[in-house]
């Protein structure tokens, strides 16, 4: 089944702090697609990705991968195929390797780290003067975030869940990400859910965009 | 060999009058500690002498329900006091607490009382409780320590704990490092006074058996047994309590649960 849906969600709500932000979401990712998220700030974009991604419960709706749950696949392996890559760079103390390696180290991935992979998604996305062995702790906030994403790349996920992901990006660097993005979901038949605040950048490299703004909480039907 | 000498009630008076020296010192600099230094030492002549009695009571009567009543008392304090200390706490953190310091408390005070020592009974009082005693007093150090490096990490670093996840680690995987610096910082004190025991202090409780007139030998011989007794019961009650509050943190679906997490005065 080639066609099958990679991400299916159905009648999806979530909430933070027992507040309910968005209702009744319907979406469905097909292979090397790119779906652009878009919504008013505090809208729960936010919320949605971590929600996807089973880092808190959803206050409704059911996601499936392939046609699975995430009880179905086990709960790891969800988010180690439903990668999420927050907006704010995680940067864990040790050198730009050690921080793309460590994923590598869990139990869920099964793949070996690839040095020579990793090098070349850093200079596809303008990293070149990076070195492997530099102190991650004192890159730009830029910098941290695009290895936040070569991260998530090199683990080759089903669906990436990405959260702002050039928010700290030139207009260069940001076309490179967008340009990354999209030749590996294209070659891999992988999808991405993006969310977005520019409609001009996101039109560019994203398959279609979905406006979260009827689903508000409190919004009129 | 015994040449202790007795104290009697003016002798304390003549100790409290060296405390009262650092009081006035406290007024002439204004240092605004006369009144917690005064509070604290009544306190402390207060709740000597209570347990004192208590001692006394529970040695009078001698009897295995007695020892354990008082051991139950010291446990409960003990376990409220190691979860007050920590500037986060959760729900279910003294019933933590109080388990972990049951356990390492009474199994390590029975092994010392029935197989090193070989008391008849094994709840003699006179060793029973103040043993027990000492193994409280440092576990809940570690209690608190451990507790509160553990709850302030994942506080403070959940952005890294949750990025791990997102990425498909386990919990353990992910919060491997907090709870490894948890149970470090908890254990920090006791390897630190193993260390230096002997070079730089005289352990309160070799002092207080010199003072009493016994051998010094005889002294190091029950200080070397009480300092083994306190690392192990102070590095179990560490991991143990580590290891509970991150399986109350964490939940079958490898999520990190902070909502139960609050701030607490210290």
């Amino acid at each position: 089944m080639a066609d099958q849906a990679l991400l299916s969600v159905r009648d999806f709500a979530v909430q933070a702090d027992g507040r309910e932000l968005l209702t009744g979401l319907d979406l469905t990712l097909a292979p090397g697609e790119i779906v652009a998220l878009r919504g008013p700030s505090g809208s729960g974009k936010t919320t949605l990705l971590r929600s996807l991604a089973w880092l808190q419960n959803p206050s409704g709706g059911t996601a499936r991968m392939r046609d699975l749950t995430a009880e179905e696949i086990g709960w790891t392996d969800w988010r180690r195929q439903v990668c999420l890559v927050p907006q704010l760079p995680a940067v864990f103390p040790g050198t730009v390797s050690a921080n793309l390696s460590r994923p590598f180290a869990f139990r869920a991935t099964t793949a070996a780290f690839c040095a020579e992979r990793a090098r070349n998604l850093l200079d596809d996305l303008l990293l070149t003067d990076v070195d492997l062995d530099a102190n991650c702790s004192r890159l730009s906030v830029g910098q941290q975030q695009r290895i936040g994403v070569v991260r998530a790349l090199l683990l080759e996920p089903t669906v990436m869940l990405l959260d702002e992901p050039t928010s700290a990006l030139d207009p260069i660097a940001a076309a490179a990400m967008e340009d990354v993005l999209r030749a590996d979901v294209d070659r891999r038949s992988a999808a991405a859910l993006v969310v977005s605040h520019d409609p001009t950048r996101s039109d560019r490299w994203c398959d279609r965009s979905v406006d979260l703004t009827p689903l508000l909480a409190g919004a009129a039907r | 060999m015994n040449t202790a000498v007795t104290i009697d009630y003016l002798d304390l008076v003549v100790a409290a009058s060296l405390v009262l020296v650092a009081g006035l010192v406290s007024v002439a600099l204004r240092l605004g500690l006369a009144r917690r230094l005064a509070l604290a030492s009544v306190r402390t002549v207060v709740q000597l002498l209570l347990v004192g009695y208590v001692l006394k009571l529970v040695f009078g009567v001698g009897h295995w329900y007695a020892v354990l009543g008082m051991a139950a008392v010291m446990i409960l304090a003990a376990a409220r006091a190691a979860v007050r200390r920590p500037s986060h706490t959760f729900a279910g953190a003294f019933g933590h607490s109080f388990v972990t310091l049951l356990a390492t408390g009474l199994a390590v005070t029975l092994t010392v009382t029935a197989v090193i020592l070989r008391v008849e009974p094994w709840y003699h009082a006179r060793y029973f409780i103040p043993l027990l005693g000492m193994i409280l007093g440092n576990g809940l150090t570690g209690i608190s320590l451990g507790l509160d490096t553990l709850l302030s990490g994942l506080v403070q670093q959940r952005h890294l704990v949750e990025a791990d996840l997102a990425l498909g680690a386990t919990a353990w995987e992910s919060a491997r490092p907090q709870v490894q610096d948890a149970v470090r910082r908890g254990m920090i004190p006791i390897i630190n006074s193993m260390m230096v025991v002997g070079l730089v202090s005289l352990p309160g409780m070799m002092t207080g058996q010199i003072l009493a007139g016994a051998d010094p030998l005889e002294a190091v011989k029950y200080q070397i047994v009480v300092m083994f007794m306190v690392a192990a019961a102070t590095s179990l009650g560490t991991i143990g309590v580590v290891m509970l509050a991150f399986r109350r943190l964490f939940n079958p679906r490898h999520q990190l649960c902070l909502e139960c997490v609050r701030e607490q005065e210290s």
